[in-house]
């Protein structure tokens, strides 16, 4: 009993314990608050990468609205499945709306990505951090928020503006769409920082950061977009100067083991066989769906059957291309119809662990910057000598044959043609598509495409009949919708036509 | 009176005790000595000796004596006993106590007295607990509600939560799930918040232990459940009152009583075929499939498709040659239930002291799933000395809950065996699971249900330590210190594993072999100085309280996952190739000065007022600190001079109260920023990055509710019957609410203090109870009606949509209640394209698809929300609960009746159950879906031939939810009479979830998937059951 009473006194002399002020100041110890990061190299450093971060997540869905709604890739139809009709289906079918999740998903990842970009370009002002530092990493930023804000304008058309973190949030509300120029205004400007701010190369422990090669090659890839040619031309000499080469094999150029090689401008990077989570499974989900290990090469794997090559790209590939074999798999049989079903092969490499690949992603090459360094000569004239250089070393990598004496029109079609081969499951097809075409000309394509696919589906769809609304291309459809979302929160929000 | 008394009073009193007479001569004697030295000694005051006893002739202590008609009153000793002044003019005492029914006794100067008690319903004279106290249920100016245990004295329970089920109004206990020991889904007094939670505070022996009472506390250990629903009452409680708060108080031994008492229940659970949904047979699937076929044919290419063309898999249904009833298959029909307590009391001396011990198994109705607890307590306490008393509780208990893998839901175990093919086997002719259902010529793919649930393991434990401790001094006369010291510390392991040859959704096995394990450790500590001051000055009653309570909850976690298992034979990390691990701690502290002074002035006025200042470091630094005021009056009515005398009525008291109380229920760190680790590779290196995780609000604060409540409570015919009426309107400001924000923000959505939520309501309470020879009969009832309303949300977007375009929308808009049902209106099925040709543009519509309401009357049926429009109200008009009782002889029974009326239920797994493009089994209703616009069927189910038009969310799915159950029906038999063996023996049978009557198609009417804010959505959960149960309570 004494004990007790001994207890209570005890607790009698806790009392004033509990009534310190820090008694209920608590933080969360796994985390750190923002209010006291970016005030060093380290911590600046980790905010960039972080930024870096936020573009996996967007190449890992990229082919959804850049490859998948164009006659270069389509689905491996799953009658038991139809979850998927509204979704991911739908940008095969071109039956997205403003409601589609994957669109708002799409919005909110690019714009979460610029505000950390913003964010880290405002805070890393007060960093202490030398002087010399701070024009490599505000390049490698406004690389990235050029690069988000090239998707989203060609994604959207006109696009909300944002180069600064919000002062509160009742702002987010005043924000509205910019027009297009305006938009690429700013694009360009950071690309020209950029370029100006970052080295052409970094030591071993730096690869895979921004470089002066990859804000040039993304600055010509938007004058060519704008059709501003001779700027595009100016952009991308400049990328010839900077060591770049074609690799012998094609395959090469997308093989982990080889990674950010002498064709590599910038790729997302991943790394497999890792505790941390940063690997890739893109053949997860383009593997047919019932490749079980097939493709990936672990049993126990289901993967998506999205993006599978279209017959129509399929038939593209000249005779003799390399590039066909290394780009396309055509070795795997549905068990139910035993029909071919094709995959991408791009990025189907062993794996030592299951549903972990070390697959980069390769957003700019070599080859790119001379295609389009091959275009923009030809759109301010004619075919040149030089033009048929850049196009030509593409197509003898590839074990293709000089092409020679082309009009100024026949060389725009070889040229579209051989990007389309060259640079297949890369996600440029819709905006290559978009860029060379106008809305009416990519509504009479896309439903030639469709027409025939549907006639003779790559993949059979087991007796399942299309549904009325499928594979029905219009004008508006150049551009995706806002997000309802959006519109509905910001009423003052404008939707783009016909949606 | 001198002429009469003396001749009157022993009359009465040999009344009372004449069972007493034949074990002494002495009393009699006694008495004549002590009625003629009384009248010798006493001329204006004189003196009463009594003994107070219980039904089991042992003395009572604490018992309240008062003389009729004043305020001034005594309580009896350790041994029963008490002397009371008797002034002159007076006749008879009034001797309460709590439990036992009220006695009146006439008395005269120098008698003694016996009084027995009589164990009772509780009336307006018990005492009520409250925050930080008790007090006299007739004082009580608040509103608490006593939840009346031996309704439920039989009722087979595995969570406490059970036991408020239908008991008192404003109180709604939903059993969503059917999951063994599952805690029921609690609110009191509406949804009181959109953002933080809306679960009432657990306070379990006067230690807040959270919104969750968990699943460990042994339901037969509780004493007493008050709950708190008024400002007055729980704004004591501050920032965690404005939910409610549920006193949980624990048992311990009745003073001068000592007993053995074993109690065993035994029984099974079934699901009772009215309540399971029809589903088609396999044949019927193969049939609905070519039907699909043929008829798409129909439509699409305008011919008759010849039998050849349809694929041979459903060519000829007849020739099916299996059938799956999966639901069935799933059911462990009969599952045991039991529970076994064996409780110890010793109630004689200075301490007393009660051990108990518990043992509760419920088998799940699912294969495989179960519930164990064991529990042991100790709760002891007494007086060390004249001035000092002390006490210690100590709880151990330790709970395994055996799962299945995911009951809630559409896609979950239990909604996916409605709509698997029914054409697969569960096993193969070898005997061994068949594991990939479906995922043929067009079927959806699942994992067989019945492989699952033996073969998936999943299990979760919790050892549990409660633990309180007090000592109380008592000093100059009317002053009381008490410190009291709470632990609660819970050690809980999760442990999953999922073997290689389960099959995923459509993912045929084998799979990656999967194992998650979890472990939590919480510990909570409180410690409470109270001091409390009470004294009467003659008319005058006041009781102060003062107190200083700081509360810790610490929890730290540890979980770790493992994949690429070489064979599915050692489900243990250490065989995983590939592991992931990851730890968690998070804190959160309040610390409150509080304080409460009730006054009662000639058992006619009282008067009380709270006040608590509140800090909690869930908050910006710059509104860590909240104050929380709440005042009440009440007025019993009868005892003032100018009422005239109305024989049956015994009490009328009106009261009123008003007080603000908050919310802090919104997690740990939610002002705060942080950031979040996105990592990045760089020189194929792992390269560490951060990104910002959310937008920091350094003003977040409190929710606040404002509270009024009037009541009126009656108590008739020498409380026989008592009546409560009250009226409340609450009104819950700057809600924790997470605010939309436009992405270009970096974000979707911040926290911050914004919107109103009124909830007004009345409710009704009754209790009877009457005696007529050895008929006995007692019945409670009560009716709720309660009426939520959205004032506010923010500026400019004064609505809160969630939930998804093909699984139903719950709504909040300002003026509205909160999460409306919200989707299409249906007006009919197009039978004709001209039909549709004529109508408003539906594009893609084809004959047999729903024809929708034009809301905004734009010509178009946009396929987003702009044509919603609410199509359900979830919430109940009123619920009601309804107890019936009585006894003849030996035997006694109760029956309780609860319910809700008037409020809808989106039947989400209609969407999956009624999905018509053939992946999935469909009702069997789906026979009489569209056809043809000759063969149109019932007019509710629409075409086979298309997806679209006919799965949005709409009013198709919409139904009524009023329900009524007849949830316990209850019979005992009492053997009173004593024996060598044992005092007494209680035999009884329960039936629990007895009957349900309601038109609602599903199993469940009181389901809520998706909760809080999204109420009323249906997509099934683990099922309810009937349970019977068979018991015996030994006295010894």
């Amino acid at each position: 009993m004494k004990s007790i009473i001994k207890l209570s006194l005890l607790l009698l002399v806790l009392l004033p314990v509990a009534c310190k002020k820090s008694y209920l100041e608590k933080s969360d110890p796994t985390g750190i608050n923002t209010d006291l990061f970016y005030k060093d190299q380290k911590q600046v450093d980790q905010a960039v990468n972080g930024a870096y971060g936020t573009l996996q997540g967007i190449a890992g869905n990229q082919w959804l609205f850049n490859e998948l709604p164009t006659d270069n890739t389509t689905i491996d139809f799953n009658p038991g499945d139809r979850g998927q009709a509204p979704r991911l289906e739908s940008f095969e079918y071109f039956t997205w709306n403003s409601g589609t999740p994957n669109i708002n998903d799409m919005y909110i990842a690019h714009y979460n990505a610029i505000y950390n970009v913003n964010n880290t370009l405002l805070r890393m002002q007060k960093a202490v951090l030398a002087d010399s530092l701070r024009p490599g990493y505000e390049g490698e930023l406004k690389f990235m928020r050029a690069y988000l804000y090239f998707e989203l304008v060609q994604y959207f058309g006109d696009v909300i503006l944002i180069t600064k973190p919000l002062d509160l949030p009742a702002d987010a509300w005043t924000y509205l769409r910019e027009s297009q120029d305006k938009v690429y205004t700013q694009i360009i400007n950071d690309l020209k920082d950029a370029a100006a701010g970052l080295p052409a190369q970094y030591p071993a422990a730096g690869k895979g950061r921004a470089t002066k090669g990859a804000a040039l090659s993304l600055l010509g890839k938007v004058y060519l977009t704008r059709k501003q040619y001779p700027e595009c031309v100016a952009a991308l000499d400049q990328v010839l100067t900077l060591g770049y080469n074609l690799v012998t094999d094609y395959a090469d150029a997308f093989d982990p083991a080889k990674k950010n090689g002498p064709e590599s401008v910038f790729e997302i990077q991943y790394k497999g066989e890792d505790e941390t989570g940063e690997w890739s499974s893109f053949i997860y989900t383009f593997a047919p769906r019932l490749s079980k290990g097939a493709v990936t090469g672990w049993p126990q794997s289901n993967p998506g059957g999205w993006n599978i090559p279209t017959n129509d790209l399929i038939a593209a590939y000249e005779a003799g291309d390399k590039r066909k074999a290394a780009a396309v798999g055509l070795d795997f049989k549905s068990p139910i119809t035993g029909d071919v079903v094709p995959y991408i092969k791009k990025y189907a490499h062993t794996h030592a662990t299951y549903g972990r690949t070390d697959d980069n992603w390769p957003v700019l090459r070599y080859a790119d910057v001379l295609l389009m360094l091959a275009e923009a000569i030809n759109e301010q004239g004619a075919p040149t000598g030089e033009a048929y250089g850049y196009l030509n070393s593409v197509r003898n990598r590839a074990g293709l044959g000089d092409v020679s004496g082309l009009t100024q029109q026949s060389f725009r079609d070889t040229i579209a043609h051989e990007r389309r081969v060259e640079l297949a499951f890369e996600n440029w097809r819709w905006f290559d598509l978009k860029r060379t075409m106008t809305p009416a000309q990519l509504t009479a394509f896309l439903n030639n495409y469709a027409a025939k696919e549907k006639a003779s589906p790559t993949v059979s769809r087991q007796g399942v009949p299309y549904s009325n609304t499928d594979y029905i291309f219009q004008d508006f459809k150049y551009v995706y919708p806002l997000p309802s979302a959006e519109i509905l929160l910001n009423t003052k929000l404008t939707q783009n036509k016909d949606y | 009176m001198k002429n009469y008394l003396p001749m009157a009073l022993p009359c009465c009193i040999w009344k009372r005790s004449d069972h007493l007479a034949s074990r002494s001569l002495v009393f009699p004697i006694l008495f004549l000595i002590i009625i003629f030295s009384s009248t010798a000694g006493y001329a204006q005051t004189r003196a009463v000796r009594g003994l107070v006893r219980d039904e089991n002739g042992a003395g009572l202590q604490g018992a309240s004596i008062l003389v009729k008609g004043l305020s001034k009153g005594v309580n009896s000793g350790a041994d029963g006993r008490f002397i009371i002044e008797l002034p002159g003019n007076t006749d008879s005492l009034i001797i309460t106590n709590i439990g036992y029914e009220t006695q009146k006794v006439a008395v005269q100067a120098g008698s003694t007295p016996e009084i027995w008690m009589k164990k009772g319903i509780n009336t307006l004279n018990d005492v009520v607990v409250i925050g930080y106290g008790s007090q006299r249920k007739r004082d009580v100016t608040g509103s608490v509600a006593t939840i009346d245990l031996s309704a439920t004295k039989d009722v087979p329970v595995a969570n406490p939560t059970r036991l408020l089920v239908g008991q008192v109004p404003g109180v709604v206990a939903k059993q969503n799930t059917g999951r063994p020991g599952g805690e029921f889904n609690v609110t009191i007094r509406g949804l009181g918040s959109l953002g933080a939670g809306s679960q009432p505070l657990y306070v379990v022996d006067g230690f807040p232990i959270g919104n969750s009472i968990g699943q460990n506390l042994n339901p037969n250990d509780i004493e007493n459940i008050s709950i708190l629903k008024d400002a007055v009452s729980t704004a004591i409680y501050g920032a965690r009152g404005s939910n409610g708060v549920v006193l949980i108080t624990t048992k311990n031994a009745k003073l001068g009583q000592s007993s053995l008492n074993v109690v065993s229940n035994y029984g099974v659970q079934n699901i009772p075929s009215g309540r399971r949904v029809k589903m088609l047979n396999g044949p019927d699937f193969a049939q609905f499939r070519k039907d699909i076929f043929m008829d798409k044919i129909r439509y699409f290419e305008g011919r008759e498709p010849s039998v050849d063309e349809v694929p041979l898999d459903f060519r000829y249904p007849e020739q099916t040659k299996r059938t799956t009833n999966w639901f069935e298959s799933i059911l462990h029909n009969n599952a045991p239930f039991q529970n076994h307590n064996i409780t110890l009391a010793q109630g004689n001396g200075n301490f007393h002291s009660l051990l108990s011990a518990g043992y509760q198994r419920q088998e799940g109705i699912l294969r495989g799933t179960s519930f164990d607890n064991y529990s042991v307590r100790a709760n002891i306490d007494g007086k060390a000395n004249n001035f000092i008393t002390v006490g210690l509780k100590v709880n151990g208990s330790f709970s395994t809950n055996h799962l299945a893998n995911g009951t809630e839901g559409r896609g979950a175990l239990v909604g996916s065996t409605l709509i698997m093919d029914p054409r697969d086997p569960i096993y193969n002719d070898d005997g061994s699971f068949h594991s990939y259902i479906g995922g043929h010529d067009g079927s959806f793919g699942f994992a067989n249900p019945v492989q699952s649930l033996k073969e998936v393991k999943i299990s979760q434990q919790n050892g549990q330590l409660l633990s309180n401790g007090f000592v109380e001094i008592s000093f100059l006369r009317n002053f009381k210190f008490k410190t009291a010291a709470s632990a609660f510390l819970n050690y809980a392991t999760y442990k999953q594993f999922i073997p290689s040859t389960i099959a995923g959704q459509n993912a045929p096995p084998p799979r990656d072999a999967f194992e998650s394990d979890t472990t939590a450790i919480v510990r909570n500590y409180s410690v409470d100085q109270l001091l409390t001051y009470s004294n009467n000055f003659g008319e005058h009653r006041v009781n102060v309280l003062a107190g200083y309570t700081a509360q810790n909850e610490l929890t730290r976690g540890l979980k770790a996952t493992g994949s690429q298992y070489p064979n599915d034979l050692t489900p243990f990390l250490g065989s995983a190739a590939l592991k992931t691990a990851g730890s968690s701690e998070y804190e959160w502290s309040t610390t409150a000065f509080f304080g409460r002074i009730n006054y009662a002035y000639g058992e006619k006025y009282l008067l009380s007022g709270t006040f608590r200042r509140e800090g909690s470091s869930r908050f910006g630094e710059k509104v860590r600190y909240g104050n929380f005021p709440a005042f009440s009056a009440g007025w019993r009515v009868l005892n003032e001079s100018f009422m005239p005398k109305i024989q049956w009525l015994t009490d009328l008291k009106l009261r009123g109260s008003w007080g603000i109380t908050g919310n802090n229920n919104i997690g740990n760190y939610r002002s705060l920023a942080f950031m979040s680790s996105n990592n990045y590779v760089l020189g194929n290196n792992f390269a560490p990055g951060e990104v910002v995780g959310s937008l920091a609000n350094p003003l977040l604060g409190w929710e606040r509710s404002k509270q009024v409540d009037i009541g009126i409570d009656i108590a008739a015919f020498q409380d026989k019957l008592s009546f409560t009426a009250e009226y409340y309107d609450k009104i819950t400001s700057d809600m924790l609410l997470p605010i939309q924000i436009p992405s270009i923000s970096g974000f979707t959505s911040y926290l911050a203090n914004v919107g109103k939520v009124k909830n007004t309501g009345v409710e009704f309470a009754a209790r009877y109870k009457t005696r007529v020879n050895s008929v006995g009969l007692w019945a409670n009832a009560n009716v709720s009606i309660n009426r939520n309303k959205i004032l506010e949300i923010r500026g400019t977007n004064d609505q809160i949509l969630n939930g998804e375009f093909y699984s139903g929308y719950n709504i909040s808009r300002v003026g509205r209640p909160i999460g409306m049902l919200y989707g299409y209106k249906v007006l009919g099925i197009f039978n004709t394209q001209d039909q549709i040709d004529k109508a408003p543009k539906q594009d893609g519509a084809i004959p047999g698809v729903y024809q929708y309401l034009d809301y905004d009357k734009s010509g178009t049926i946009s396929y987003d929300t702009k044509d919603m429009v609410e199509i359900g109200n979830p919430w109940p008009k009123f619920t009601y609960g309804f107890t019936v009782g009585g006894d003849y002889r030996n035997f006694d029974f109760s029956v309780l009746l609860n319910g809700a009326y008037g409020y809808d239920i989106y039947r989400n797994i209609e969407s999956s159950t009624m999905n018509m493009d053939g992946v999935f089994n469909v009702l069997e209703a789906s026979k009489q879906r569209w056809r043809s616009a000759s063969n149109p069927g019932n007019g509710k189910y629409a075409t086979t031939n298309t997806w679209k038009w006919e799965r949005e969310s709409n009013t198709r799915y919409v139904y009524s939810g009023s329900h009524m159950w007849v949830k316990n029906v209850s019979v005992g038999y009492t053997l009173a009479k004593k024996n060598v063996v044992f005092k007494s023996l209680r035999l009884y049978a329960s039936a629990d979830n007895l009957f349900l009557i309601t038109k609602y198609p599903g199993a469940n009417p009181d389901v809520d998937n998706r909760g809080g804010i999204n109420p009323g959505n249906d997509e099934e959960a683990y099922p309810l059951t009937r349970t019977l149960t068979f018991g015996a309570n030994f006295t010894f």
